[in-house]
């Protein structure tokens, strides 16, 4: 029999993660994947992450992916891909099929790493051709190179169905509207304000009636419902559209471990069926670990970690390492982990209405339900400061635990403090050189450089733009408000771009000046 | 709610869900007690389908016909599921001559029993079934034997049961049998629930033999884990229930198209029990092998799923049925020996007549509790 | 732990509905109607139900079905979807062709 010291299921981002841990430790490490392409959804995603330096902030996944692909090289990991796990019988026995075979192992400690699936919803036509899950649309696009439509309409306003709904848009699809049958949105106001800016229409308290179509998607209808879901009769909206996202939420993938028979629960806090298992991934069943979404959903950030603790609690069952540097190890990764946990979106305030920052500040009515921030109640948030020349406005508005802003300016204009979740201030003596590096590091696309007033009745509006083709200097266009309403003329005075920007591109746009602190799209 | 009932039957497999069902035609009240979460749970849902006579042992032949003639025909419509019984014959394969003495010796024994079986060569068994490869040398042909879905079948008893006014209860394991006044009358469960009943069917697979045993009654039986496999659904190909004279696989084609295959790895008998539903990782593949030599054509099939069960086996390899006279009120039907989803129905039957009014269409004698005896 | 389940409980009667003929099970064309009648015919566990219905039997195994079934089910009995065990997960974890399951590698061959 094969035997090893440790097997992953799953090369995602815990496993990779998992394994770079047990074999910098010392002990021999495969990690099974059945997908050509190691990385699990990381190469899905093209957008900055959020966090700290030490959880790889304002860095896209895919980038991310890249990284943990080298360190698991260079710590000797070996990965086997288009590897499928059949089954994880007694004895910790993981029978593989490889190619046209398959091949029995023994491990002497497993980690089940197999993420998550996505969740669906029905309705009259939801089997259609057409209706998609997100993470689906995400693949084509950005794995495949395909537009997975022209005109689509997205359910769901999680982080998921926002961060897709943006992708669709930069793929050249039109997002007729993002819906969600919940009142209010349910991922960061940032993600919404993003897509929001853009023109896309928002229809909380809305879920799909129907979608029509012979033989694929023609068209979708909506329907705003009451507390109690029902549809409200006469609130109907129709699309016509090609494709219908499902942003539904994820169920983990916990099937191996129900069959290997491990203690399993229902908890609809992680997101389904998951195994029961401690702060550091150990489950009813001796040696046998999880890590990330298959022990609950949440996100690649806390999922890496999750991987780390599990790969060195593995290594320490093993007795690869003795308890005390176990525990050493697994404070840093935990004090890490229960920085990402910190804020509105913390797992344990799932659920929960919040409506006041943890600075006091009432959180915008409108962001929750509309997906933006109205002009009147930007003004609220202490990093919309007005001054003389250029000068950061930071539209950060919830408490995440997010901070690259406050590294990224070279002058200390911004801050954050040592609370990471604390909404981001701009000093009293901001000295702002309009170096665009702010603007370019903050994740959630929130951070403007404006010129209030350039002396000559216009004003100047830097903002974030991540769409082909790029605007040509001296191009004239609408200006876009938050709510994706044109609000006056604009000329593009430049798009820059630098290394450091990580394609997130600086169009700086001229507005008259009553319009500075408005516009905030520019579109051609 | 009530705990008390005419019956108290043990087991919420098809032995307890149909001999409920009959009760309950007879107009006798029953309360059904399942141990696991599921009805259907042990060996209803884990078996092949077959239902067949041939290939048994002649004591037990006689129930067997009884059912094939008089239940299975009309059970779908009786119960108002679709049970997927076939009639349309059992090849019995062999490929050597070693298998074909094994096929003969049983062909003649049930053929002394009335039972139209004959041996075939290899010729006529592809006349019969044309996928079959050419190391088939010969079989033997039973047509009127066939096969069945059991999953609707016992969940369809289950049903019917239920709609008559059976009570199921599961989750419901039972931890003995108490005598009230000499007969069986109280079932007392894990979970502190009393039962009482003027008679007790006990109908529990291998549990049997220690339920039995707390009213001093011991059934000889040893239990083994034998393993299904199911395929995704296929073109119809043929509707023949087939086995082997070594049992390296038996199963047949489903309405659905996918073909369920049980099989063995050698080492049945001495499988571990670790409390989970986890098969044996070198099961399936060599039943996958064994399927291969006698189908070919089966091979770029996709099995979908696998799954184990644990089979009681008796002593003699001939299932218990009937009254425990020495226990008055008390009933079994255990050591069903791999056989018992085909001759299930005709088993409730007779035990609903036996219960009811004492007596029953078949002899069961030859499948007495009682009929153990050393060797010398 | 198994729990004790008194399958006489009242639910109800079935009450035909306007989205019964809705497909909840794509790989075996299962109805939500066919899944709400199966509730009272007495089909109260997940397990029951797939094995009466084959709901989550197909290639998928339940992948997309799965959660779906389970809160049909949950609201007939009027329960929480939480409360019901899962249906048991089998072996293969995905659908492996006979030739190559019947294919044991001898020893690693895959550095």
């Amino acid at each position: 029999m094969n035997r090893v010291d440790l097997i992953i299921v799953g090369a995602g981002p815990s496993g990779l993660s998992a394994a770079i841990e047990a074999s910098r430790r010392g002990l021999e490490v495969i990690v099974f994947d059945e997908n050509e392409k190691p990385g699990g959804q990381l190469f899905k995603q093209i957008h900055k992450f959020f966090g700290s330096k030490e959880h790889r902030a304002k860095v896209r996944g895919f980038n991310i992916g890249k990284q943990l692909l080298e360190e698991a090289d260079e710590a000797g990991v070996r990965v086997i891909l288009n590897a499928t796990v059949i089954g994880l019988y007694q004895d910790k026995e993981v029978v593989v099929r490889i190619g046209d075979e398959v091949v029995h192992y023994k491990a002497d400690a497993v980690i089940i790493a197999t993420g998550a699936a996505e969740n669906m919803v029905t309705f009259p036509g939801w089997t259609l051709p057409g209706v998609i899950g997100a993470g689906a649309a995400q693949t084509m696009m950005n794995l495949h190179g395909i537009k997975p439509g022209k005109r689509v309409l997205m359910l769901g306003s999680g982080n998921v169905g926002l961060v897709v709904s943006f992708q669709l848009l930069q793929s050249g699809c039109e997002v007729v509207a993002l819906v969600d049958a919940a009142p209010r949105v349910g991922g960061y106001g940032v993600h919404a304000a993003k897509v929001a800016r853009t023109g896309v229409p928002f229809y909380l308290s809305h879920t799909i009636v129907e979608a029509e179509g012979e033989d694929h998607v023609t068209a979708v209808t909506i329907a705003e419902v009451d507390e109690r879901f029902q549809f409200v009769p006469g609130s109907e909206k129709r699309f016509e559209v090609d494709t219908i996202c499902l942003a539904v939420g994820l169920s983990p993938m916990s099937q191996l471990l129900k069959m290997a028979g491990a203690e399993m629960e229902d908890n609809p806090k992680r997101g389904g069926q998951v195994p029961i298992c401690d702060n550091h991934g150990r489950t009813s069943l001796p040696g046998i670990f999880v890590a990330g979404d298959v022990s609950g959903i949440e996100e690649a950030s806390s999922a890496m970690i999750e991987g780390r603790m599990a790969g060195i609690a593995a290594a320490e069952y093993l007795g690869y390492t003795d308890a005390e540097t176990m525990q050493s190890d697994l404070e840093q990764l935990e004090n890490a982990l229960d920085g990402l946990r910190q804020g509105m979106f913390a797992p344990k305030n799932r659920g929960k209405l919040i409506e006041k920052t943890e600075e006091g500040i009432d959180i915008s009515l409108n962001l929750l339900e509309k997906g933006y921030v109205s002009d009147d109640e930007i003004e609220r948030y202490p990093g919309v400061t007005h001054r003389k020349g250029v000068h950061p406005v930071i539209e950060c508005t919830q408490n995440i635990p997010c901070n690259p802003c406050q590294d990224a300016c070279p002058k200390k204009c911004i801050s954050i403090g040592k609370d990471i979740t604390s909404l981001p201030i701009v000093v009293d003596d901001c000295d702002c050189i309009n170096c665009g590096m702010c603007v370019a590091s903050c994740s959630g696309q929130a951070i403007f450089l404006v010129d209030e007033d350039c002396g000559d009745g216009t004003a100047t509006v830097t903002l974030p733009y991540e769409f082909l083709p790029l605007p040509e200097e001296g191009a004239v266009g609408n200006a876009l408000g938050r709510d994706g309403q044109v609000v006056c003329k604009a000329e593009v005075v430049s798009v820059k771009t630098a290394k450091a920007f990580d394609k997130t591109y600086l169009l700086t746009m001229r507005v008259p000046k009553e319009y500075a602190m408005k516009a905030r799209f520019f579109k051609s | 709610m009530n705990n008390t009932a005419d019956v108290i039957v043990i087991g919420g497999g098809i032995l307890g869900n149909a001999t409920a069902y009959y009760l309950e035609k007879r107009g006798l009240h029953a309360i059904v007690l399942e141990g696991s979460d599921h009805i259907g749970n042990g060996g209803s849902s884990r078996n092949g389908g077959g239902v067949r006579q041939s290939g048994r042992d002649v004591r037990e032949l006689p129930l067997v016909m009884y059912g094939i003639k008089n239940i299975w025909p009309t059970l779908s419509e009786e119960l108002g599921v679709d049970c997927e019984y076939h009639q349309d014959g059992n090849l019995r394969l062999g490929k050597n001559e070693k298998h074909k003495e094994i096929l003969t010796r049983l062909a003649t024994n049930a053929k002394g029993c009335g039972l139209d079986v004959r041996m075939i060569d290899g010729k006529e068994v592809r006349e019969i079934n044309p996928y079959l490869s050419d190391e088939v040398t010969c079989a033997s042909w039973c047509p009127t034997d066939g096969h069945a879905n059991p999953l609707t079948t016992t969940l369809g008893y289950y049903k019917c049961a239920r709609a008559l006014g059976a009570r199921f209860v599961t989750g419901e394991f039972v931890k003995e049998i108490r005598l009230v006044k000499g007969r069986a009358g109280k079932v007392v469960c894990a979970s502190g629930d009393v039962y009482e009943g003027d008679n007790v069917v006990v109908l529990a697979g291998y549990d049997s033999r220690a339920i039995l045993g707390t009213v001093g009654i011991d059934v000889p039986m040893t239990r083994s884990l034998l393993e299904c496999l199911v395929t995704e659904a296929q073109p119809h190909m043929f509707d023949q229930m087939l086995g082997t004279a070594e049992a390296d696989f038996y199963g047949h084609q489903t309405k659905h198209g996918s073909f369920v295959f049980g099989g063995s790895s050698g080492f049945e008998g001495y499988n571990k029990d670790n409390g989970t539903p986890i098969s044996n990782a070198i099961t399936a593949p060599c039943i996958c092998r064994g399927i291969m030599k006698y189908f070919p054509i089966l091979s770029k099939a996709k099995i979908v799923r696998t799954w184990a069960g644990w089979s009681d086996k008796s002593a003699d390899g001939v299932p218990v049925v009937g009254a425990i006279e020495e226990v008055p009120g008390l009933y079994t039907s255990c050591a069903m020996t791999g056989h018992g989803f085909g001759i299930g129905p005709a088993v409730a039957h007779q035990l609903a007549q036996l219960i009811a009014t004492g007596e029953t269409d078949v002899d069961l004698h030859e499948l007495r509790y009682d009929r153990f005896h050393a060797k010398i | 732990m198994n729990s004790v389940n008194d399958r006489s409980r009242d639910i109800g009667a079935f009450v035909p509905r306007d989205d019964d003929d809705m497909l909840i099970c794509r790989c075996e064309e299962i109805t939500k109607g066919e899944i709400r009648r199966a509730v009272h015919d007495g089909m109260w566990t997940m397990t029951e139900i797939r094995r009466y219905l084959r709901t989550g039997m197909g290639l998928c195994q339940g992948q997309t079905c799965a959660r779906l079934v389970k809160g049909i089910v949950a609201r007939e009995l009027g329960v929480s979807p939480a409360e019901l065990e899962p249906a048991t997960s089998r072996v293969p974890m995905r659908p492996i062709e006979m030739e190559v399951f019947a294919k044991e590698a001898k020893e690693d061959g895959h550095e």
